[in-house]
């Protein structure tokens, strides 16, 4: 390995005894000098050029998430004044009370009405100023307070995506105008949008939110860390603890490493054709999502907690079997607690990268346009990076900020993640 | 009885059994005269796992066969003498119907199914009653005899560990299980797809079309060559041209030359760039950077420039490598003895002299080693080629024009609406074998001579 090394220094040791000294002054020997101290000022600014280039990177696309993402977070209402007698819906107020209330006012034309009202208010073009999803707000409003319904009122409604844009930044000259006009009549509000936190996926734009990917992925991770996180710390103790040292333990040991470095979407393949095609499971169900990422990420935990448990030292253990416990109460009472914290930063930093993984999952077929957020493990649902993925794929300018910005919701779960891992590390690391 | 509460009426029993097992173990200590042979609470897990276990193991296989009983039985009930001969419109009814059970006032798309709801909704619920009732009888009957065991000499210790141990090593055994899992169904799809599509069609014909396969020939349109060289391309030549030169000065530059402090913060802050999901640099990449190097070559004269270039792909995730990279040649750099970089600086030599001749040629072994792991990564990388790649199997050397990868090809290929048996979804799995394949021997070599080395100076 170093032998090259070697042989030069050895090379050195046989110059002859005698040389004259180097005169250090000559002008050769000082150009000399300066160029090696050029070369190294320049191979240091390379050095530092590369961290600050790369660093500069993480910082562009940080600030190009952020600022497409913000509009994000916030919405453009529309003041929609609603002359709700006039419209003459077919809807009794004892209707709205029971669970029939939203197909009793779709069925009464609502939609068509809000639109008209819209036209009404704002021109020939009114329709467009308001959002797809405008009528599901004043149905809303409607269902809370349904005395609305024989008088006049103003809902505030959000805006269409095309009002929203030339609302927060440069747009096509039409829009620009229009939302001009609605500015000026003081019809043009924004405000933070619930809905983004609150909702389920959307074909529109103004509608979607990330509620029903968060709780898929809560889901998900659940069944990861359920089964993850015993399995490895029981194969890490076995191995650390108990194992012998023969082929078996060699084959687990190689396997462990290796699927640590499986490429993910292989899991996604094992999945969907163990588990979807063998076992039956349904599919796109946080379930299966979860037994896939648990398996991808037990590698993970089983070397962190190797680590651990072999920091443990052994007078430790000696102590404990020396006052009579046995092999098994060593490593439960003494070991494992003592072990924890390391095992515990395993854990999260795989829990981590299973937040954030998106491959798998295609496989399984988690990317089905899914409105409603799933009720339990076996329902279909999908997750914040496939939300984000299915987001990217829409062409409307409207979905852009959409994905920024659950981009940088997802971004926050991962860094709150890892600073509470490095926390723990710094909180708990001992030294023996 | 849903699963969840089934699993939580399990594991109640356990308690109590745990609880009164513990209760009376605690009772018969010192009667007699004569000691416990083991803790009370030893006894407790005893009986807790004689509870436990039988049923949980029941309802597992339970859960595999229930439905295929259920099948049965429906098929055996007069209603389902109407369905047609076996095939796939038969499954596809039964499919429906059975997911119409238990769900109520949702319409059915064929008639049949709508008939047969209702039967399965009932022998769903009956056979789910059965699997209760076995479960539960299965719990008590272990927690009974168990608990009969209890005695002042029963060895509870003994019995209870022997079970802990067989759980450890049961663990450690689903590494192994996985990877024969991995391996197998990979190989075993593949062997499907080749049984259609000849293997030498696959690894050497040029053509990637699996929209137009041909029936009478499929292997003229599967030939994965472009595929191979577009991964290539992207993963092992654009991202390490990015990766290795700022992986490396970074780590250079980190442990060499950098103050303590900024070491301190410089580090973390290039980790987070292999923390961030890679769906986000897949956005990235088609949002940011693929139109803007699809301007540039438009600037350079290139025509028919795509913003899907693999040129965006592999900037991207060379990137997304550099923390990889540095990490990795930081700990080798480090695993150089001081007493090589000191003598190098007394001999007068400058830090970068050291470095370059003494540092690197020593640290390159581990080095390597990384760069293999790091283009192990970057082949298997899937999001940001799917968003940034194009789909397009080009064999091409120029990085503006588009290029298509296998993860890429795997994901359009298992995501569109083809079925199970066709030779274009199982070449999904024949992709998925070649790159595994491949992935495990860079592993290897690389956690081959990460060891070799690293012995080398300890």
């Amino acid at each position: 390995m170093n032998s090259p090394i070697v042989a030069q220094s050895l090379a050195g040791g046989h110059e002859p005894a005698e040389r004259a000294p180097t005169d250090w002054k000559t002008q050769s020997m000082q150009r000399r000098i300066r160029r090696r101290y050029a070369a190294e000022r320049r191979f240091r600014l390379l050095g530092l050029a590369a961290v600050t280039i790369s660093a500069g990177f993480l910082a562009f696309l940080l600030w190009t998430m952020l600022s497409n993402g913000l509009a994000g977070f916030s919405r453009t209402e529309v003041r929609l004044p609603l002359n709700f007698a006039a419209m003459n819906l077919d809807v009794t107020p004892d209707q709205l009370g029971r669970r029939g209330a939203d197909l009793a006012l779709a069925g009464a034309g609502l939609q068509n009405a809000v639109g008209a009202a819209a036209v009404e208010a704002f021109g020939a073009e009114g329709e467009r100023y308001i959002s797809d999803s405008a009528w599901v707000t004043v149905r809303e409003a409607v269902k809370d307070d349904p005395s609305l319904l024989t008088k006049q009122a103003t809902i505030t409604v959000p805006a269409s995506s095309d009002i929203h844009t030339a609302a927060t930044e440069d747009a096509t000259p039409e829009t620009e105008a229009a939302a001009a006009m609605l500015t000026q009549r003081g019809a043009l509000t924004s405000g933070f949008n619930w809905t983004f936190l609150t909702g389920a996926d959307s074909t529109d734009p103004t509608a979607v939110g990330i509620w029903g990917a968060l709780k898929g992925s809560f889901l998900t991770m659940l069944v990861t860390l359920a089964l993850a996180f015993p399995i490895g710390v029981l194969s890490a103790i076995y191995l650390e603890e108990y194992a012998p040292r023969n082929r078996w333990t060699d084959l687990i040991e190689v396997s462990i490493n290796n699927l640590a470095a499986v490429p993910s979407i292989i899991f996604g393949l094992l999945g969907l054709a163990v588990f979807l095609g063998t076992f039956n499971m349904p599919r796109s169900a946080p379930i299966v999502g979860g037994v896939t990422l648990a398996l991808m990420i037990m590698p993970v935990i089983v070397i962190a907690g190797r680590n651990a448990v072999k920091a443990v030292p052994p007078s430790i253990r000696d102590a404990a079997l020396g006052v009579g416990a046995s092999r098994i109460q060593v490593v439960f009472h003494h070991v494992l607690p003592l072990a924890l914290p390391g095992i515990l930063t395993g854990t999260i930093i795989g829990m981590a990268r299973a937040l954030g993984e998106t491959a798998p999952l295609l496989m399984i077929g988690m990317r089905a346009f899914i409105s409603t957020a799933p009720d339990d493990l076996t329902s279909p649902a999908t997750v914040l990076p496939v939300q984000i993925f299915l987001w990217s794929d829409q062409v409307s300018r409207g979905f852009v900020e959409k994905t920024s910005a659950a981009i940088i919701v997802l971004l926050m779960f991962l860094l709150a993640m890892n600073a509470l891992a490095i926390y723990l590390r710094n909180r708990f690391e001992t030294r023996w | 009885m849903t699963a969840t509460a089934l699993l939580l009426l399990i594991v109640g029993l356990a308690l109590i059994g745990w609880l009164t097992a513990r209760a009376r173990a605690t009772r018969l200590q010192g009667v007699g005269g004569k000691r416990l042979h083991s803790l009370p609470g030893q006894h407790g897990w005893y009986v807790a796992m004689w509870v436990a276990v039988p049923a949980l193991v029941f309802l597992a296989f339970w859960s595999w066969l229930s439905p295929q009983l259920v099948n049965d039985a429906v098929l055996a009930t007069p209603q389902a003498q109407s369905l047609p001969a076996a095939g796939f419109e038969r499954s596809a009814i039964l499919g429906e119907a059975r997911n119409l059970a238990g769900t109520e006032g949702l319409g059915a798309f064929n008639p049949e199914a709508e008939v047969l709801a209702p039967v399965f909704d009932g022998y769903m619920t009956s056979y789910a009653w059965i699997g209760t009732a076995i479960a539960v009888l299965l719990a008590f009957a272990g927690g009974a005899f168990a608990y009969t065991r209890i005695a002042t000499d029963f060895r509870a210790r003994t019995r209870v560990e022997r079970a802990v141990m067989l759980a450890l090593l049961v663990a450690s055994l689903i590494a192994i299980l996985t990877t024969l899992g991995i391996f197998l169904s990979l190989l075993f799809e593949s062997a499907r797809f080749f049984s259609i599509v000849p293997i030498t069609d696959f690894l050497s014909g040029t053509n990637w079309a699996p929209q137009v396969i041909n029936p009478a020939d499929p292997g003229a349109d599967l030939g994965a060559v472009p595929l191979f060289w577009g991964t290539f391309f992207i993963g092992a030549v654009i991202a390490m041209l990015v990766a290795i030169p700022f992986g490396l000065m970074s780590a250079i530059y980190l442990t060499q030359y950098a103050a303590p402090a900024v070491r301190k913060w410089m580090k973390p802050i290039l980790e987070i760039l292999a923390g961030v999901p890679t769906v986000v640099y897949g956005y990235f990449a088609a949002l940011t950077v693929g139109p803007a190097i699809r301007d540039l070559a438009v600037s350079l004269g290139f025509t028919f420039a795509s913003s899907e270039s693999a040129l965006s792909a592999g900037l991207v995730m060379g990137v997304m490598i550099i923390p990889f990279v540095s990490s990795m040649a930081d700990d080798s750099i480090a695993a150089v003895p001081t007493s090589m970089r000191d003598g190098s600086l007394a001999m007068g030599a400058t830090t970068s002299e050291t470095i370059g001749r003494v540092l690197l040629p020593a640290a390159l072994p581990g080095v390597v080693a990384g760069v293999l792991l790091a283009v192990s990564r970057a082949i298997g990388e899937t999001m940001i080629v799917v968003m940034a790649a194009s789909g397009a199997a080009t064999i091409t050397l120029n990085p503006f024009d588009s290029a298509t990868t296998v993860t890429k090809q795997i994901v359009d290929l298992l995501t569109g609406e083809a079925e199970f048996n066709s030779p274009k979804t199982l070449a999904a799995f024949a992709l998925g074998l070649t790159l595994f394949v491949i992935t495990f021997l860079l592993n290897i070599v690389a956690l081959r001579v990460v060891k070799k080395y690293r012995e080398a100076y300890e």
